[in-house]
């Protein structure tokens, strides 16, 4: 039976991540949203 | 030749049956989730008994944080959510930071709760459809190809939905101190703005074939994290332990209501899975509906105000469940999901994930020859030290003193008790919890 585990290597991986628009949205939006809550608080 | 092609038929029907069926479970398990987030809100009514919101956010993420690894380890076993993390590891960066978004929302709703109040903060805050509608189709490959009916229901119901936040957001004006009902709003509206993107890591980890329960036990340490980080940076350390000393007859509530806030949010993640989240977080908002019922009934809100703030603010939630509505049953038809199986490959290439086992998963199934490890003593050694914290806190608390009805509470709790019970069975006959 073939492996289903990912055994890329750690640096393919941590460049697909941060060439990945999935992870800056979401970033981008908590970064905001501290600053909102620092604003209100 | 007739037999071989009556076989490839019959295989499709049986797809497309369990296709519907998978369908059919995320709605039911929005709803579901809908009826446990609305619960689990209740208890920040204590904001009113005098604690800081900070601590408040902060202990009901420790109850999130007991409940994120007492449950899975129950449900699944912590072999399966390493099995599931040998193949996706990447998608641990994804939880963590869903998780600190998470908190940060969280901490927003309760500045929003203090400020305007929770029967017009909810439907503010569950803005967050109209986000993750716009998410699902740029990322996901949602509504793409779903025909002008699905089109018109989805976005129709989401009009709706703006009128019904607009109606009740008038409305606070009339029912929040006029210093703080800005403030309120914008607050309510953030934690809108974040849950809605905190979204892309759930659906981008149900299209990499995760299992739900395996994706929130390492959202929690974002969650916890953060909400630490937040506590101690605005509070300081001596004045935070003070806090939580003063707070100790009300802390165990707070953690309670992070625990049911879990329950509900495992529900929101399987119609995550199953329905998508440009549908599955419009159903998950009917804790807008909830939420409102606890605030009115339970809690005696909006007692006192005219009759205009009341027909503002229950038309505003019809109208906004009237557009949940029209979304819900706009469910996908096979083209769409041919659109998502694309978006799932984009993931299987990217991150090099085995296409059957995601594509099992994402029919609820595990890969041909996969066997579920069995449990092993570290789950039960969670479990019962989770229960351990709790008792603990229980045999400390008191019941604060607020405008509390007890019938009305008892209606709510076996209501959501009956829904949790036919949507946990639905989903374990279904899926086995996959």
């Amino acid at each position: 039976m073939p492996s289903t585990e990912n055994n890329e290597l750690p640096r393919g991986r941590w460049t697909s991540v941060l060439t990945d628009v999935h992870f800056w949205v979401p970033f981008a939006v908590l970064i905001g949203g501290l600053i909102l809550l620092k604003s209100i608080h | 030749m007739q037999s071989v092609a009556a076989g490839s038929e019959s295989a499709v029907h049986e797809k497309n049956s369990r296709l519907r069926k998978l369908q059919a479970l995320g709605i039911l398990s929005g709803f579901t989730a809908g009826a446990w987030l609305g619960a689990a809100e209740a208890p920040t009514k204590l904001v009113s008994a005098g604690v800081s919101p900070i601590v408040i956010s902060l202990i009901m993420v420790i109850g999130v944080f007991l409940a994120r690894w007492s449950l899975p380890a129950l449900i699944l076993g912590t072999s399966s959510i390493r099995a599931d993390l040998r193949r996706t590891p990447h998608l641990i960066i994804w939880a963590l930071l869903a998780g600190c978004i998470w908190a940060v929302a969280n901490t927003m709703t309760i500045f929003a709760i203090r400020d305007i109040g929770l029967s017009i903060a909810f439907p503010l805050w569950n803005s967050n459809s109209l986000l993750g509608i716009l998410w699902g189709f740029i990322f996901f490959n949602e509504l793409r190809s779903a025909g002008w009916r699905r089109w018109a229901g989805v976005l129709g119901g989401a009009l709706v939905m703006c009128a019904g936040a607009a109606l009740l957001a008038i409305a606070s004006s009339t029912q929040a101190p006029a210093a703080h009902s800005m403030r309120g709003v914008w607050a309510a509206l953030g934690a809108g703005i974040l849950w809605g993107t905190m979204y892309i890591p759930y659906r981008k980890a149900y299209l990499s074939g995760m299992n739900p329960l395996s994706f929130v036990t390492f959202f929690t340490f974002g969650e916890l994290g953060m909400m630490a980080a937040l506590a101690i940076s605005y509070l300081g350390l001596a004045p935070l332990w003070q806090e939580l000393t003063r707070a100790r007859d009300v802390l165990f509530w707070l953690m309670l209501g992070g625990f049911v806030w879990v329950i509900g949010d495992v529900f929101q993640q399987y119609a995550a899975k199953y329905v998508g989240i440009s549908r599955g977080i419009p159903l998950s908002n009917t804790n807008q509906f909830w939420g409102m019922l606890w605030g009115i009934f339970v809690f005696g809100e909006l007692r006192g105000s005219g009759s205009s703030t009341y027909a503002q603010v229950i038309g505003g939630s019809l109208l906004m469940i009237t557009g949940v509505g029209a979304i819900a049953f706009s469910s996908a038809g096979g083209t769409e999901q041919g659109q998502w199986k694309a978006a799932a490959r984009r993931e299987s290439r990217r991150y090099r994930i085995a296409e059957d086992y995601v594509d099992a998963r994402m029919q609820g199934k595990q890969v041909e020859g996969e066997v579920r490890p069995p449990r092993t003593w570290l789950d039960w050694t969670l479990v019962a030290g989770s229960t351990a914290v709790f008792v603990a806190f229980a045999a400390m608390a008191r019941a604060p003193i607020l405008s509390f009805h007890w019938v009305p509470a008892l209606l709510l709790v076996l209501a959501t008790f009956a829904l949790f019970l036919f949507c946990g069975f639905a989903l374990w006959r279904t899926t086995r919890f996959n």
